[in-house]
């Protein structure tokens, strides 16, 4: 694990889907994540994909962005990811967590639908974030070096 | 921009509406039920007069829904507005009612009109109120007003930051400012609107001097602009020497900033936050907001309903929910009688910490332009924002006894006095519970919930509601 100390460099962009407003969970998140060392650059409830993106080509260092949703329009709200993607934008793990379908019973092709869309990483609890986060982190820096060899 | 009064309107909406005198007629018209009228007999009898939530999207259903919560005796009925049209949003409130109105989460009243408003206002005995949330609510205003309604929540900064994201507050304080003068208008000819504030905020966890600071602010400009009766709803927090203690602090702050012009209410608004899953564990709830409503002198009690957790209640749920609260402040629990002491000190340190919120703007001369200001660099804040023009620095928490303190009080210039009585209140929760702040903080919003748990046996396998950390905002 690592320590708040080194993580102090680390930047994640958080924020909320476009049709969502529940700013509850969003700032209970934001609180952890600086809790645990990390820089935060939150950008609130009812954010389009396309505001996501232009905050990452601000902070290009940034190592993922965080997107909450948790009123069942995850699918909808990111629509236009394979097309930002497809622009070069957002090259960066994408994770969505939050409440991903309408309904109370929630299926298998739900998150494979957002998954289709590109999304990285789903979470269903935001206690697995950190443990997420360093688990990138970790895989980013043992793939650097080849990256620069390549 | 269209005008009525001083009142700027959109052009289309301004189109619509009968002309001055024919409203201030209306609105004159003997027999009319006021809400001001049902707000002194309350206050003079010591009980609180209670009043739902509601709103549908259909007219035939709207007028049906009220018919059938009457009998239940709400002093207020509310006409609940949908998102569409708090968000001046017009045309898709119209285009939604002309296809399926139960897209609605409210009623449309501009889209429905002054004339089926005024139906709705002839169609029960008791006075109605407007409740919606929009930022800029005066072409709803413009609206209620024609349809006869005197009764009309908001304000410029409780009706922003817990709704948009993006509102200047500069905005919305200057809309509602308009609202305001067009009551101080109405008060010189005998008309007297009543103005509720919305002191519930975000609804989760908000210290009392946070929701009672705002509301007198508000209440400051409304004076300002001649309106001369205001109801301030506080959030039912969940600690009762807290909650009692914040109401009657209302009538206390209101002696001592506000002057003799205005007749101010306190109103309790039934715990917002998460609610308890079971219809037994919920009604005691609802029972005990009736209870603290009287004891801390409130004039009214917004009531919540058993199915409270589960979305919005049907008819027969809102009226038992009606009744319930009614009888928690009826005379059969005259026998409570609460620590006093206890109360005082409570009461005396909410007055601190509204003054060391609410005194340096006033210091700062413009109150409009120093609410901004103080909004802007944190001075004034409020928990859990879904305003980016607020910085939702400040964290809040539950003490040992559950009343909600501040863990960090933000940009918030309290005295060392107010920071280490709070750090001290909540030293003992630390302690008992060594926890993240998020699990802290998830297991203050679920305060209920846990105490259900304990009260009932056989609860402890109910599924937490779908995600109720995202209920409420």
């Amino acid at each position: 694990m690592n320590t708040s100390h080194e993580r102090r460099q680390r930047l994640v962009i958080l924020g909320v889907a476009e049709s969502d407003a529940h700013a509850v969970a969003n700032h209970l998140i934001g609180m952890q994540l600086r809790e645990h060392g990390f820089t935060v650059v939150n950008l609130g409830v009812c954010t389009p994909l396309s505001e996501f993106a232009d905050a990452f080509d601000r902070h290009p260092g940034a190592e993922a962005v965080l997107i909450g949703s948790l009123n069942g329009h995850a699918h909808q709200d990111l629509g236009k990811l394979p097309e930002l993607r497809a622009a070069g934008r957002l090259a960066c793990p994408v994770v969505v967590g939050g409440n991903l379908s309408v309904g109370s019973h929630k299926k298998q092709s739900d998150r494979q639908r957002l998954y289709d869309l590109g999304v990285d990483h789903l979470l269903s609890d935001s206690d697995e974030l950190v443990l997420l986060l360093d688990l990138l982190h970790a895989a980013g820096a043992a793939r650097a070096p080849e990256l620069q060899n390549g | 921009m269209a005008d009525l009064n001083g009142l700027e309107l959109d052009p289309q909406v301004a189109a619509e509406l009968p002309d001055w005198h024919d409203i201030l007629a209306y609105l004159r018209e003997p027999g009319r039920p006021h809400a001001v009228e049902v707000l002194r007999a309350a206050d003079a009898a010591g009980r609180p007069a209670v009043q739902p939530r509601c709103g549908v999207g259909g007219h035939d259903r709207m007028l049906a829904l009220l018919r059938e919560l009457e009998p239940a005796g709400p002093g207020i009925l509310s006409l609940t507005i949908d998102s569409h049209t708090r968000l001046r949003r017009f045309d898709t409130a119209r285009a939604l009612l002309d296809g399926d109105p139960a897209d609605l989460n409210g009623y449309p009243l501009v889209s429905h009109g002054w004339r089926r408003g005024r139906e709705l206002a002839e169609a029960v005995a008791v006075p109605l109120e407007v409740r919606h949330g929009s930022p800029d609510g005066r072409d709803l205003f413009a609206v209620a007003l024609a349809a006869g309604i005197t009764s009309f929540e908001g304000g410029g900064i409780g009706y922003n930051l817990p709704y948009s994201k993006n509102v200047p507050l500069a905005h919305s304080l200057r809309a509602w400012q308009q609202v305001d003068a067009l009551c101080g208008v109405l008060a010189e000819s005998g008309v007297v609107v009543d103005r509720e504030l919305f002191g519930t905020l975000t609804a989760v966890l908000v210290p009392p001097s946070v929701s009672l600071a705002v509301t007198l602010l508000e209440a400051l400009a409304a004076v300002a602009e001649g309106v001369r009766c205001l109801s301030v709803a506080y959030p039912q927090g969940g600690e009762v020497h807290q909650d009692i203690a914040a109401l009657r602090a209302v009538r206390s702050l209101a002696r001592r900033y506000l002057g003799p012009e205005v007749e101010v209410f306190p109103v309790l608004h039934e715990f917002m936050g998460v609610f308890p899953r079971t219809p037994d564990y919920a009604n005691l709830l609802i029972l005990q907001g009736g209870l603290v409503a009287r004891l801390g002198g409130a004039t009214k009690v917004i009531n919540k309903t058993v199915q409270e957790a589960y979305g919005i209640p049907d008819a027969a749920a809102n009226a038992a929910g009606i009744r319930s609260a009614a009888l928690g402040a009826s005379d059969l629990l005259d026998f409570v009688r609460i620590d006093e002491a206890r109360v005082a000190e409570e009461l005396h340190w909410i007055e601190r910490e509204v003054a060391e919120l609410v005194e340096p703007v006033l210091a700062a001369g413009d109150l409009l332009t120093g609410i901004e200001a103080a909004f802007r660099s944190g001075r004034l804040d409020i928990p859990f924002s879904a305003s980016i023009h607020a910085r939702s620095l400040v964290v809040p928490r539950r003490d040992g006894d559950g009343a909600i303190r501040y863990a960090d009080a933000g940009a918030l210039p309290f005295s060392g006095a107010v920071l280490r009585r709070q750090a001290d209140l909540l030293r003992g929760a630390e302690n008992a519970r060594p926890r993240s702040l998020v699990e802290a903080a998830t297991a203050d919003i679920h305060y209920f919930l846990e105490k259900e748990r304990r009260s009932l046996p056989g609860t402890a396998h109910l599924p937490l509601t779908d995600d109720p950390r995202s209920r409420y905002r």
